[in-house]
């Protein structure tokens, strides 16, 4: 194809991580390729790197190898380019999107029209109200609810706290906020004391807490969404020697901090969950399966699917001796990985092929070959209106906690 | 790059007035004024929180606002002959990848990574000064061109994630204190006083002032214009890239969306420290003054509890105050009604 | 070359079409650019001329292409506008807390938008013509206040927007002519018509010398309120029809646009410093923003490094431009 030459010839000069796409459109019977996009909006965040690493790891693994196109696409932060993205993708006869959509509500309309065209939408981590296409997300897990849970019953049900949030206007945040809110609005001892945008990132984390510390030296808890470990580093340089009760997400620092014994003796306590790269892979998994014909597609609006919400306490923190999630561990340590490594970005039962140079390098892992999805892996989500669906009620339960029970009452 | 202001006053010929009042410059007024605001509302939000208005408050502050100042030193100049540097976040992130990659958590070494990475960071800089001068690009587009092209080879370099650490020495300076007081801020006072030498008292501040006030008579008079707005967009990256070395050391990492804060509040702490954007008048203890102005008004802000949407208006509308109050015509009918003695 | 027009110092009206002075002056070069853009577009990707192709791509230029028009007037007359992010964020939420269905509906909801943007964009004009207040550093301000009004708005993405607006105006009103064409081309013929109105005139001759402008008796501080105001419902536009585009409203969905309009403006050729320019120049310079982003995806560059190319390709169409403009002017002219 001359467009394949034209492609081949720019492609040498340019350097970049995308892995090529082989010309335009090839109808699945064709070639018996799939042509599977990976496309990304944010990418500069260890988050982002890793659930595109081990989506490229698994395409990578055999028999993928040999049966999948996969094509990297990073559209930036502006919804417009990823629209624009989805129709060239759509255009050029994708097969399937594993996508990280920008936006939960803009990028409807070409998914609609892919979904007319016969492509395959699988979002992973954020979601799409669009009822054709798949979502899967841990975001009906309850981070927010389950975490305020436990920081309430580390405190006793009273203090002064922390929120540490994400990046304003935006509706993950809303969600795990709301949640969170509707478990301390049951407390009325728990008292507030600062709330802060820490736009998920270590180091923004640490400076605004570091401000609401200077207002509050007395904190007691904090309430962290993604960039937690800068929590821990505010605290320690306030004062070295005084530390309390923080939930977060699984960055490696904060569940090493969570284990490591000279923290607990200060008073670090807590829960180590949030968002995990592995969502990418699983979506993945489960898209091949149904285009292979392994796995049944869902009925449209049926394809809320919910990623199992990680949970680590700090008593089953477990470090890592290899390169995978093996006999129950759950962190790998300083010299593997950096402070801001996303620690879930393994599933043993969901992603058995993947090892630590899946995910910090997009490397197959040696000698492993891709497994079939435990039958009762995929279980459906509830409806978030204006996240995963619309036109549609909040179920009443959606604050019920799954992970945890208060010990204190209200 | 913009057309001058002709309907001010102040710069049409004036007889010269002796009288006493004239000889308070409003430049020190506005730099007295910045500061004297900045204590009144650090004492004023002690009605907030008992554990303001105090000493660790300011010592917050000053800490936190160091990273801001030292970049801003930069853009101040920069804006000082008449330029705008949008490059800013992107070579903070240079800063940041590159020392937690260099240094790679080790000492060894130091005294050569940190002045290497100052020297790659001028270099973008001086590629910004080139741009603008020689090739007469408009400073907006050469640099926000320059910072798209350096952030996309920073991610391309980390791949996403930054790896690495800064060395511990440096993580430790960040964490000392000398006499009690956090070394940064050490830093920040030491950084203050070096750059007001050279933007206001040294002839190279000076020949700046010159060219960003009049750039045609700079020329006539034989300056050479071009070597010194280069060399300023090169002191401006040194300068961002000095910042990303210190936001990582303070945070033991980098991260790729580290000089994100710091842009457009590094144009606004110029501006609410009394610098006029069109080039030729500010001082840069007037500019240190105005980023702690906007890092106690976010502290405050953020301890009152009155959401984003709120916080954000009222950053902006104070910016907008400072503009309005900072104007020349303001200062001299309020100087003409205050000190009307003679 | 240069002989033939030197000494001349008003715009040409009867010079031969192609002459450097014209190239330089209008939108020319940009349309060159285009459509040399275009016809690699067509060569690498085969489906780029089918209807629902070039719909689609006018659709997604169109809110870029109307902010850039907006930002040209004050541009134009010598000033900046960082308000743009601010403003169509602010209107994109009014937009999605109001629905109202129908054309009527539509209609109702255009008229509050182009409220608050002519508002906004009042707003600023007052601040920068009559407080004299520098621009750049007055937009910043009344940015950060709208997108800050926008989140007291809209906390997070919602809100709807009315079928009739979603599917309506992205549609086509006959095969291969979008609505969005239509807009576009409607913008092209008013500034055809403003330009050369005195109004116009007076934003151009602002821009070139404010002093001549001045003791030639134009009302300079009355031309730079209404350059913003101009801009502000430019903005309004194109948070309506971005609202439209995406059916959604989002206190967010202003900030891409604050360093894309100002690409697309020096993309098109016109000039910061003002005189030289048009609006024009600036939608298909945001047309071809919009269109690399597809021809880069179609040629495989979509990796980490497409910011490189694209700061490249801005820096040289900029180079270029410049380059154009000054061999057109006569020697002597700065």
């Amino acid at each position: 194809m001359k467009t394949t030459t034209k492609t081949l010839a720019l492609a040498a000069m340019l350097a970049g991580t995308t892995i090529l796409a082989s010309g335009a459109a090839q109808a699945k019977t064709a070639d018996g390729k799939w042509l599977i996009y990976l496309s990304l909006s944010y990418s500069g965040n260890a988050w982002q790197s890793e659930a595109a690493n081990i989506v490229k790891a698994l395409a990578a693994t055999p028999p993928f190898n040999e049966t999948v196109e996969l094509v990297e696409v990073i559209s930036g932060t502006d919804p417009q380019a990823q629209i624009s993205d989805y129709e060239s993708m759509i255009a050029n006869g994708a097969d399937g999107i594993v996508s990280f959509p920008i936006s939960s509500n803009a990028l409807n309309r070409v998914v609609r029209r892919g979904c007319n065209e016969d492509v395959l939408f699988f979002m992973y981590d954020g979601t799409v109200t669009e009822s054709c296409a798949y979502n899967i997300s841990f975001l009906s897990g309850g981070f927010g609810e389950n975490t305020a849970q436990a920081l309430v019953n580390e405190l006793g049900g009273k203090g002064k706290i922390f929120l540490s949030r994400g990046v304003p206007g935006n509706s993950v945040d809303e969600r795990h906020t709301d949640g969170a809110m509707h478990i301390f609005n049951q407390y009325p001892e728990i008292e507030i004391a600062a709330e802060y945008y820490s736009y998920w990132d270590d180091r923004t984390t640490q400076q605004e807490t570091a401000k609401a510390l200077a207002a509050h030296p007395d904190v007691d808890g904090v309430w962290a969404q993604a960039g937690e470990f800068g929590v821990i580093q505010a605290l320690l340089q306030a004062n070295p020697d005084r530390l309390v009760p923080v939930t977060g997400e699984n960055s490696a620092g904060f569940r090493l901090a969570l284990a490591n014994p000279d923290m607990q003796a200060k008073g670090l306590r807590g829960v180590s969950s949030g968002s995990g790269p592995a969502q990418s892979g699983f979506a993945f998994k489960i898209m091949m399966e149904i285009l292979n014909g392994q796995r049944d597609a869902l009925p449209d609006g049926q394809r809320n699917i919910e990623y199992p919400l990680p949970w680590v306490p700090a008593d089953a923190v477990k470090v890592c001796e290899g390169d995978t999630f093996e006999e129950g561990c759950n962190v790998f340590t300083e010299d593997k990985v950096p402070s801001s490594f996303v620690s879930e970005v393994f599933n043993p039962e969901l992603l058995p092929e993947l090892s630590l140079i899946s995910a910090l390098d997009g490397l197959p892992t040696p000698g492993a070959t891709i497994q079939p999805l435990p039958a009762e892996a995929v279980k459906l989500a509830p409806d978030m209106p204006g996240i995963n669906c619309r036109g549609c009620d909040a179920p009443a339960n959606l604050y019920e906690l799954t992970k945890i029970e208060a010990t204190v009452q209200p | 790059m913009m057309s001058s202001d002709t309907g001010t006053p102040e710069r049409s010929a004036r007889t010269e007035d002796t009288r006493t009042s004239q000889r308070i410059s409003p430049t020190v007024v506005t730099v007295a004024t910045i500061y004297g605001l900045v204590l009144v509302m650090i004492l004023a939000s002690r009605l907030i929180s008992p554990s303001f208005g105090g000493l660790s408050q300011l010592e917050t502050i000053l800490y936190l606002s160091s990273f801001l100042v030292f970049c801003a030193f930069g853009q101040g100049l920069v804006i000082l002959v008449r330029g705008l540097d949008l490059s800013v976040a992107s070579v903070i992130t240079v800063g940041g990848v590159l020392s937690a990659s260099l240094m790679d958590g080790s000492n060894t070494g130091l005294l050569h990574v940190i002045p290497t990475i100052l020297l790659a960071c001028a270099l973008i800089g001086i590629v910004n000064g080139i741009g603008v001068t020689v090739f007469n690009m408009p400073p907006f587009i050469m640099t926000m061109a320059s910072g798209i092209i350096v952030y996309s080879l920073c991610l391309g370099f980390t791949g996403g994630t930054p790896r690495g650490f800064p060395a511990p020495a440096m993580n430790d300076f960040m964490q000392a204190r000398v006499f009690g007081i956090p070394s940064p801020i050490w830093l920040l006072v030491v950084f203050a006083a070096l750059g007001t030498l050279v933007q206001s008292f040294s002839s190279f501040g000076r020949k700046l002032t010159a060219v960003g006030n009049n750039p045609e008579a700079a020329y006539v008079a034989g300056l050479p214009a071009r070597r010194l707005i280069i060399a300023v967009y090169g002191i401006s990256a040194a300068c961002a890239g000095f910042t990303g070395i210190l936001l990582a050391s303070y945070a033991n990492g980098a991260t790729l969306r580290m000089g994100d804060d710091y842009l457009l509040p590094s144009i606004a702490a110029v501006v609410v420290g009394g610098s006029s954007i069109l080039g030729g008048r500010g001082t840069f203890l007037g500019t240190v003054g105005g980023a702690m102005l906007l890092t106690t008004l976010s502290t405050i802000l953020s301890a009152l509890g009155i959401g984003q949407g709120w916080k954000t208006i009222m950053e902006g509308g104070v910016i907008l105050l400072a503009l309005i109050l900072l104007r020349n015509q303001v200062f001299d009918g309020l100087r003409a009604l205050v000190m009307r003695k003679d | 070359m240069t002989d033939a027009i030197r000494g001349r110092d008003r715009a040409p009206r009867k010079t031969p079409l192609i002459s450097i002075r014209y190239i330089a002056d209008s939108a020319f070069l940009i349309v060159v650019i285009y459509a040399l853009m275009a016809v690699i577009y067509v060569a690498v990707q085969p489906s780029a001329l089918s209807a629902y192709s070039i719909e689609s791509l006018l659709n997604n230029s169109l809110p870029l292409m109307l902010a850039a028009a907006g930002a040209t007037f004050v541009i134009l007359q010598g000033g900046f506008d960082l308000s743009v992010a601010g403003t169509i964020s602010l209107v994109n939420v009014t937009i999605a807390i109001n629905p109202h269905d129908g054309p009527g509906g539509a209609l109702w909801v255009l008229g509050i938008s182009l409220a608050i943007g002519i508002t906004v964009g009042a707003i600023n004009g007052f601040i920068v013509a009559y407080l004299r207040i520098q621009s750049i550093a007055a937009t910043l301000a009344t940015m950060i206040i709208g997108q800050g009004a926008a989140l007291i708005i809209l906390k997070a993405p919602g809100g709807s927007v009315s079928d009739f607006m979603v599917y309506g105006l992205t549609g086509s009103v006959v095969d291969r002519l979008p609505f969005a064409l239509v807009i576009a081309l409607c913008v092209m013929a008013f500034w055809t018509v403003y330009s050369r109105t005195d109004a116009g005139r007076n934003l151009m001759a602002v821009g070139q010398d404010r002093k001549a402008a001045a003791l030639s008796g134009i009302n300079v501080r009355r031309t730079e309120f209404l350059a913003f105001v101009w801009a502000g419902a430019f903005y309004a536009l194109a948070a309506y029809m971005l609202a439209a585009q995406t059916s959604t409203g989002n206190p967010a969905a202003g900030t891409p646009f604050l360093l894309l309009t100002f690409a697309a403006v020096a993309l098109g050729g016109t000039a910061f410093g003002g005189g030289r320019g048009g609006v024009t120049a600036s939608l298909f310079g945001a047309a071809t923003l919009m269109l690399m982003q597809k021809v880069l995806f179609s040629l495989g560059v979509s990796s980490f490094y497409t910011g490189v190319i694209q700061g490249l390709i801005m820096i040289a169409a900029v180079l270029f431009a410049s380059a154009v403009n000054h061999a057109a002017r006569p020697k002597g002219h700065g």
